[in-house]
């Protein structure tokens, strides 16, 4: 992905807005009691993690950004999964399944367990955020009593993404502009290039933190809506809540095995 | 008691590094006057507009904003009073929407929802920019950021509006508006520019700076026909 594409999908974001007209706050309180229903499942049995995709897919479906993108973009969580999951396989050695002739170790079960769990935790994270976008999560979550120093250094940390990305996007056309085709460049430079970044980010950064005191920003993001729950905002928590209970207690995957 | 005014008294101001950018600088600028801030870059014009709303402050002499002295503890009063509209839209545009840009201000004054959304639609319709409120920010052309960072500071009810460069960046037909904007604002403004048609145009009075000095202080016509003062500054018209 391009400096310039990776900006432009950080900005649309923001201005994309869900089908789904339900507040932050419970969208948020539904992905916690998902991932504490998903997490909790033994790592020994993925064939129930597989069930809980239905979440993602559900809501990615309903919110309109469409599961193919959303499990697409879950991969970049799949190397730090596996790497925590390494060395499951290797330690691991005691038999878990039989399938004709090969036997699985438990080592292998539990690495699967890890990397579904990773995708489908980094899926349901996603769902939200295409959903509700990054400052309404923020708002919601300073509405729900998280200290406001956290939800500004939240916002913050996401308004600065784009600020280093264009200044990043600045420095490789002027580099570019005078590369003539070049590729490759020793290290060093590209060190420079970096502190050069680094140094213009905190410029840029400074110019914009300028602006937001002029404005009367005294540390905490204001709070835009007013925020009232209706009625479909509790019958949405309840109805996901009662599925993630299902998906969490009823092995269906145990129940398609007898019927079959 | 009026706020509408801007003093500035043998006011000096030194970067951490030791560079002395302003060199004490004493003007002020009466209710509902137009004052263009010329000079060369690096002629202190854009530190002089920071002293104006507290965000720096002077090392030595003092800034006063109506009967209000400019010091930590009146920031607030005195950022509500003066609005300062940066040089770079950019900069000054940080939230995900247009109309959450140019709420924040009045939110941060923690003024009621409904008042907030008046001020908002006010200010937006004031810049003719009503209908870019529910568009994120990124997306705007120049003139409309341009327009959109003035909403921003417009919303907070300025009785002073300060201007870092208003004119840089905009082609001929946005530079246009701009001015036209401006002309219609009763405000007390200080506009800092290179622009000396603009100047001209906008502003009665103008302020020439060079090396952190006053050169010259007086109506503009005036000032930029005396081709002996500008040159000494360094400009040309």
């Amino acid at each position: 992905m391009s400096l310039q594409s990776a900006l432009i999908t950080l900005n649309s974001l923001e201005s994309r807005r869900s089908a789904l007209r339900i507040d932050s706050r419970f969208q948020i309180t539904v992905t916690v009691v998902y991932l504490v229903a998903m997490l909790s499942v033994p790592l020994a049995d993925p064939g129930r993690l597989v069930w809980m995709a239905v979440y993602p897919i559900v809501m990615a479906e309903a919110s309109g950004t469409g599961y193919g993108r959303v499990s697409l973009k879950s991969l970049w969580i799949l190397p730090l999964v596996v790497l925590v999951g390494a060395f499951n396989p290797l330690l691991d050695h005691s038999p878990a399944w039989r399938i004709g002739p090969v036997t699985v170790s438990m080592g292998w079960v539990t690495f699967l367990s890890i990397c579904l769990r990773g995708l489908l935790a980094m899926q349901a994270v996603l769902v939200l955020i295409y959903s509700t976008g990054f400052y309404a999560i923020c708002v919601a979550l300073g509405r729900m009593g998280l200290p406001s120093v956290l939800t500004t250094q939240l916002l913050m940390v996401y308004r600065y993404i784009s600020v280093l990305l264009q200044e990043a996007i600045s420095m490789d056309r002027a580099r570019a502009a005078r590369g003539y085709g070049r590729r490759s460049y020793p290290l060093r430079l590209w060190a420079t290039m970096v502190g050069q970044l680094l140094m213009r980010s905190v410029e840029r950064s400074q110019r914009i933190h300028r602006a937001m005191l002029a404005r009367g920003f005294n540390g905490s993001m204001p709070a835009s809506t007013v925020m009232r729950s209706r009625g479909a905002d509790w019958c949405y928590l309840l109805l996901w809540t009662a599925v993630c209970a299902v998906l969490r207690f009823v092995d269906f995957s145990a129940i398609l095995g007898k019927l079959l | 008691m009026s706020h509408h005014y801007i003093q500035f008294t043998d006011v000096h101001y030194s970067y951490p590094g030791g560079y002395e950018a302003l060199s004490g600088v004493s003007f002020r600028i009466t209710h509902g006057e137009k004052v263009a801030l010329l000079g060369l870059n690096g002629a202190g014009k854009s530190t002089l507009l920071l002293h104006t709303n507290g965000l720096l402050l002077p090392s030595k002499g003092e800034v006063n904003v109506g009967d209000v002295p400019v010091r930590k503890k009146t920031l607030p009063l005195v950022r509500q009073t003066v609005g300062m509209v940066f040089q770079n839209a950019d900069d000054q545009l940080f939230m995900p929407t247009v109309a959450d840009d140019v709420a924040f201000g009045p939110r941060n004054m923690g003024l009621p929802s409904d008042e907030v959304d008046r001020r908002v639609r006010r200010a937006l319709e004031a810049v003719g920019a009503s209908e870019l409120a529910a568009r994120p920010s990124f997306g705007l052309s120049g003139g409309q950021k341009r327009a959109v960072a003035i909403a921003t500071v417009l919303s907070m009810e300025p009785d002073i509006l300060v201007m870092d460069e208003p004119t840089a960046n905009l082609d001929c037909a946005a530079r246009r508006r701009l001015i036209e904007l401006l002309s219609g604002f009763g405000h007390t403004m200080l506009v800092a520019t290179h622009d000396l048609d603009m100047a001209l145009e906008l502003c009665p009075r103008a302020i020439l700076l060079s090396r952190g000095r006053v050169a010259a202080d007086g109506p503009t016509g005036a000032l930029l026909a005396d081709h002996q003062l500008l040159r000494s500054a360094g400009m040309e018209l």
